[in-house]
């Protein structure tokens, strides 16, 4: 299996994250995460998107791109926002949290806006 | 009996204003009840409940604070706790958690009850077992019903998560649980959204049964690790807040690297049980984040 790209466009508001949550256990068990990965994701999900959210200023449109790799997820989560300051500072809970829940965790700002990223592995095939 | 946990210490969680609000509606039915007191009488004289055994078990109870007569004593007045129970059901949980609450609201009156305020224990009861069911409501924030079919889906998928684990000795995939079950894995998803949406452990239920040691005894251990999350969070007054057990298992998945069935097993209740925990505990901390940030 090839990487395949999901993009999901939701308004910048917390009510929607159970769609992004949702997308996510979806395509999670196309790639036969267990359900403890799977829920690792979902929290990863959750904690990122609300960490862009918190800076999202007047951005009205939260983005989220779900890469599928065999065995891996990758997920870029990315807020257009007027204020270029770092998506996640390295030193707080949340980034420990993505950190904890994912394999690798990266934050860039660029004139697109922030964007935070992480890839889970996972799957039993 | 054995398999309800008599822990009244059991955590609460902080409070959501709107669902402390929405609660008030909510149960404004269930106060309005009249029949309540002749429901009971007639609950009562239905069970045969001797009222002069009962007594002198309070009376013995008073005196000695034998755990065994409290037990009993529990026994006697379950069918009240049942009852009153059944009152919240259709709610959005299950009528057995719901009985389980309504026992540490039992276990309270009937630690406080004073033999010589001459009320039968069953009024002098009611209030308290109603009043800690409305608690665990509003302390859930419960104001979506979720509808039956996905309350029962959902209940299933605990328990088959939970035999799987233990059967293959790892977390099951979708498609292993979805077997398990006979359902599509479509319908299995649906019912775990519902289970971080919706579903919430009530209790600490000692994981093995009547001998298993309790979360709380579990606890008491690893106070400088948590010291240290705090300073290392922004987040430090909202985690302070939170209860001694969700911040435990906050530190042990983030700091020390613990997977979810670890944590479960040191802790000795069921991973999933740490899966609602962590949701919700993060739940909260994100509220809170949320909320600095528009108000300022």
């Amino acid at each position: 299996m090839g990487t395949s790209t999901l993009h999901l466009e939701i308004p910048a508001s917390g009510v929607y994250l159970s769609v992004v949550r949702a997308a996510a256990t979806g395509l999670a068990a196309q790639l036969q995460f267990t359900y403890e990965e799977i829920d690792d994701l979902r929290i990863a999900v959750d904690e990122a998107c609300t960490q862009l959210l918190a800076r999202r200023g007047s951005a009205e449109t939260l983005c989220i791109d779900y890469h599928l790799e065999p065995a891996e997820l990758r997920v870029d989560v990315s807020v257009e926002a007027p204020d270029r300051g770092d998506p996640l500072a390295k030193d707080t809970f949340a980034w420990q949290i993505l950190t904890a829940l994912t394999d690798e965790v990266s934050e860039r700002a660029d004139d697109s806006g922030l964007h935070l990223s992480f890839r889970k592995h996972g799957g039993r095939t | 009996m054995s398999d309800l946990p008599f822990d009244a210490n059991a955590a609460t969680d902080p409070r959501d204003p709107q669902a402390v609000r929405d609660h008030d509606n909510h149960f404004a039915d269930l106060e309005d009840s009249e029949n309540l007191t002749e429901d009971l009488a007639k609950l009562s004289s239905e069970r045969g409940v001797d009222r002069a055994y009962a007594k002198d078990l309070f009376r013995r109870f008073v005196e000695t604070r034998n755990p065994a007569l409290r037990e009993e004593l529990v026994g006697i007045h379950l069918p009240l706790v049942e009852y009153l129970a059944r009152r919240f059901r259709n709610r959005g949980e299950p009528l057995e958690d719901l009985i389980q609450v309504g026992t540490i609201g039992l276990l309270k009156a009937i630690d406080r009850f004073d033999l010589e305020r001459e009320v039968e224990f069953s009024t002098y009861a009611t209030p308290t077992i109603v009043g800690e069911l409305k608690r665990h409501f509003r302390d859930k924030g419960w104001a979506v019903r979720v509808p039956r079919r996905l309350q029962e889906l959902n209940l299933s998928l605990n328990k088959v998560v939970a035999e799987l684990s233990q059967e293959i000795g790892r977390s099951p995939t979708i498609s292993e649980i979805a077997a398990k079950v006979r359902l599509s894995e479509e319908e299995v998803l649906e019912g775990l959204d519902t289970s971080n949406a919706y579903a919430v452990i009530s209790l600490d239920a000692p994981a093995g049964g009547e001998d298993a040691p309790t979360v709380s005894e579990h606890i008491g251990s690893e106070d400088e690790g948590l010291e240290a999350l705090e300073y290392r969070a922004a987040l430090g007054p909202l985690i302070a807040e939170l209860p001694e057990r969700e911040r435990r298992i906050l530190y042990l998945r983030f700091f020390r690297g613990m997977t979810q069935s670890q944590i479960a097993a040191r802790l000795g209740i069921s991973q999933m049980h740490v899966s609602r925990l962590l949701n919700r505990t993060l739940g909260v901390l994100r509220a809170g984040l949320l909320a600095e940030d528009e108000s300022g």
